[in-house]
């Protein structure tokens, strides 16, 4: 008799502690519409989910990261310098088409992944100083190939990839879309997705049991990069121009995302799901905050409680099991 | 149980404070939000006394002078009785269209833009328009035929003011560095411009340097201070806003020189720089006067009436003679 009711017991703490976050947007959507109902309209949502998409994509990348216990701090550098080489690329004087340039901002972002995961997982530097260097270099390399200055006049068909619409819904919202189902697949129901899981877990374990663990972590930081540089295209694409410090301090977005997610930093714990809600509680906040005319100064407060808050929640789950 | 309470009590920690903060956005209106909208859609006959809703987002509200400008807008609009959100465009252009898309999702009646970034933000003016919302654009350009209206400054001018009264006051041979606004930014390019017709009617200044601090004093301190390692022959600095000017003074202070220094704004700490003789002037830029005319002329227009494309408000020269009548007026 005991041991049932224990058990009931049980599942209802980890409902709220797994849970907890989905609870959260949930109640801050109902009480953000309540105060102002235009929140929920058509579109507004669209508007959300197109601002959101690109912090999305960076909180997923990112997601593959934390889970092997590193981090990222170049990906808001690595969005700058994408979407830089993208619109040298896009610009119509150049008569190229859109997914030449587009090309050219993911292998951009690729490349510079490819750098993080082979400077931290062969040449054994740690995740932070490694990507906090790189966030210098990239946003160096950004200056450098612009001179400063804005890289305006881009194609027109380039410019639908970030302001365009299929139907009702914004492409950027497709690409995350797909983007997500994608990386789902490649964590949940592929093996790929065990070995990270598992060298995050305990990587010497990893080792011992087979794993290539090297190459795991060197392609966390690929699939980082390359999301970067997806987002930096998209970035770009939406303000028309390449500017030098666009994606600056986009990183704590998508760190603050993936933690508010139940991603641990310290690796091996975390599910993608988590990042999704992640990523649309602080596109919920901002733009909520936002129409209810909320100061700038409240939103920085409200945003870093939030985190806070979050990795409490988080902490409870953890200390339980 | 403990585990459950410590999640309850978060949880509504969390939904209480976004709460408040929706109660607390609320000393900028009369109305309450949802009141208006109900009362609104229920009676007809109230349809003309609907209060007019502006946006308006600027590239910061970290400065002194873009708070200025958001203050006396924020005044005339209560003057005029017309209901006025401000957000922060946080120095980010993509950030900027956001709001404009959020603004324009809410239903404003008009929108008032001070863009970060002259290129970027005409997409947004295209949204506005495009929802049938009237634009005008305040202190910063965008390229755009779609505004409603502009209000401004004639920044070209600013930048001739400041070197020109560099001339006049050391020479017309000399050597100066020049800091920069961000780059993009129509104050930067108008003011560099302005700085170029000087220069180009004095062949003897010699540019030693010149790069961009982003309107920030302490970015303007760095390149000052490696400018003096750099150079010894430095005679004049021409920074194109006061915040770098002043940063740039604090570096050459500290070195123990004596360098003059200009800028443009005309914001407190300036005012009280040229009256210490810091700097040797700046030239005021009427920040209050530009939101204030911004708010006026929206409004003018939604009513229906007719406005004209531009509004120049003067920039003025603030040097000692005169500093103490603009530190009144800058009450």
């Amino acid at each position: 008799m005991d041991t049932i009711r224990n058990t009931k017991k049980i599942n209802l703490k980890q409902i709220l502690s797994q849970y907890g976050t989905l609870f959260g947007l949930i109640a801050i959507v109902i009480i953000i519409s309540i105060i102002k109902p235009k929140f929920l309209s058509i579109d507004n949502i669209m508007n959300l989910l197109r601002q959101t998409s690109i912090n999305g994509l960076l909180a997923i990348g990112m997601t593959f990261v934390v889970l092997t216990g590193g981090i990222d701090l170049s990906v808001g550098s690595i969005v700058g310098a994408s979407g830089m080489f993208a619109a040298l690329v896009a610009k119509s004087e150049n008569n190229l088409p859109w997914y030449v340039a587009a090309l050219v901002g993911i292998s951009v972002g690729l490349l510079l992944g490819i750098l993080n995961g082979v400077i931290i997982s062969y040449l054994k530097v740690p995740a932070f100083i490694a990507t906090l260097g790189m966030l210098s270099i990239a946003r160096g390399i950004t200056y450098m190939a612009s001179d400063a200055r804005p890289v305006p006049g881009l194609s027109e068909d380039f410019l639908k990839i970030g302001g365009g619409n299929i139907g009702p819904i914004p492409i950027p919202v497709i690409i995350l879309v797909i983007v997500l189902v994608i990386c789902y697949i490649l964590l949940y129901r592929h093996r790929y997705g065990r070995y990270v899981f598992a060298t995050g877990g305990n990587a010497l374990a990893a080792r011992v049991s087979g794993i290539k663990v090297k190459k795991i972590v060197c392609s966390v930081y690929m699939i980082s990069g390359l999301l970067a540089g997806l987002a930096g295209v998209i970035l770009t694409s939406r303000v028309t121009s390449g500017l030098a410090q666009s994606g600056q301090n986009y990183e704590t977005d998508a760190i603050a995302a993936a933690v508010i997610g139940g991603n641990s930093l310290a690796g091996g714990r975390g599910r993608l799901w988590g990042t999704v809600v992640g990523f649309l509680i602080i596109g919920v906040m901002n733009n909520g905050l936002d129409m209810m005319a909320v100061s700038s100064y409240w939103q920085l407060v409200i945003k870093g409680s939030i985190i806070i808050i979050a990795v409490m929640l988080d902490s409870l789950n953890e200390a339980k099991s | 149980m403990k585990v459950l309470k410590k999640c309850i009590s978060m949880l509504l920690i969390t939904t209480m404070m976004v709460g408040l903060m929706g109660c607390s956005s609320n000393d900028k209106r009369v109305d309450n939000e949802s009141a208006t909208e109900q009362t609104a859609t229920a009676d007809a006959g109230k349809d003309t006394e609907k209060k007019i809703v502006l946006g308006m987002t600027l590239y910061s509200l970290k400065n002194e002078f873009t708070v200025r400008l958001a203050n006396a807008a924020t005044k005339k609009a209560e003057e005029l009785g017309v209901e006025l959100k401000i957000y922060d465009g946080n120095y980010d252009p993509s950030t900027q269209i956001n709001q404009i898309e959020t603004m324009i999702s809410d239903g404003v009646d008009g929108i008032i833009l001070n863009p970060q970034d002259a290129e970027a933000l005409s997409v947004g003016v295209d949204k506005a328009v495009e929802a049938g919302i009237p634009v005008v654009g305040v202190n910063t350009r965008v390229k755009s035929d779609k505004l409603t209206s502009y209000v401004g400054s004639q920044d070209v001018y600013a930048g001739e003011l400041e070197t020109q009264y560099m001339v006049d006051l050391i020479g017309t041979k000399f050597n100066a560095v020049i800091i920069e606004g961000p780059l993009g930014q129509s104050a930067q390019i108008e003011r560099r411009e302005g700085i170029q017709n000087i220069l180009d009617k004095n062949p003897d200044i010699k540019i030693l340097a010149e790069k961009t601090a982003n309107w920030s004093r302490s970015e303007a301190m760095t390149i000052m201070e490696n400018w003096l390692n750099a150079f010894d022959n430095i005679d004049a600095v021409i920074a194109e806003n006061d915040e770098m000017a002043l940063g740039a003074r604090e570096a050459i202070k500290a070195k123990g020189l004596d360098i003059p220094v200009i800028g443009v704004d005309g914001i407190t700490d300036a005012l009280n720089a040229v009256e210490s003789g810091d700097m040797v002037a700046s030239i005021f830029q009427d920040g209050a006067g530009q939101g204030s005319k911004a708010v006026e002329v929206l409004v003018k227009a939604i009513k229906g009436e007719t406005v004209d494309k531009e509004y120049w408000i003067d920039f003025e020269p603030v040097t000692k003679d005169n500093v103490a009548e603009f530190k009144l007026r800058a009450q």
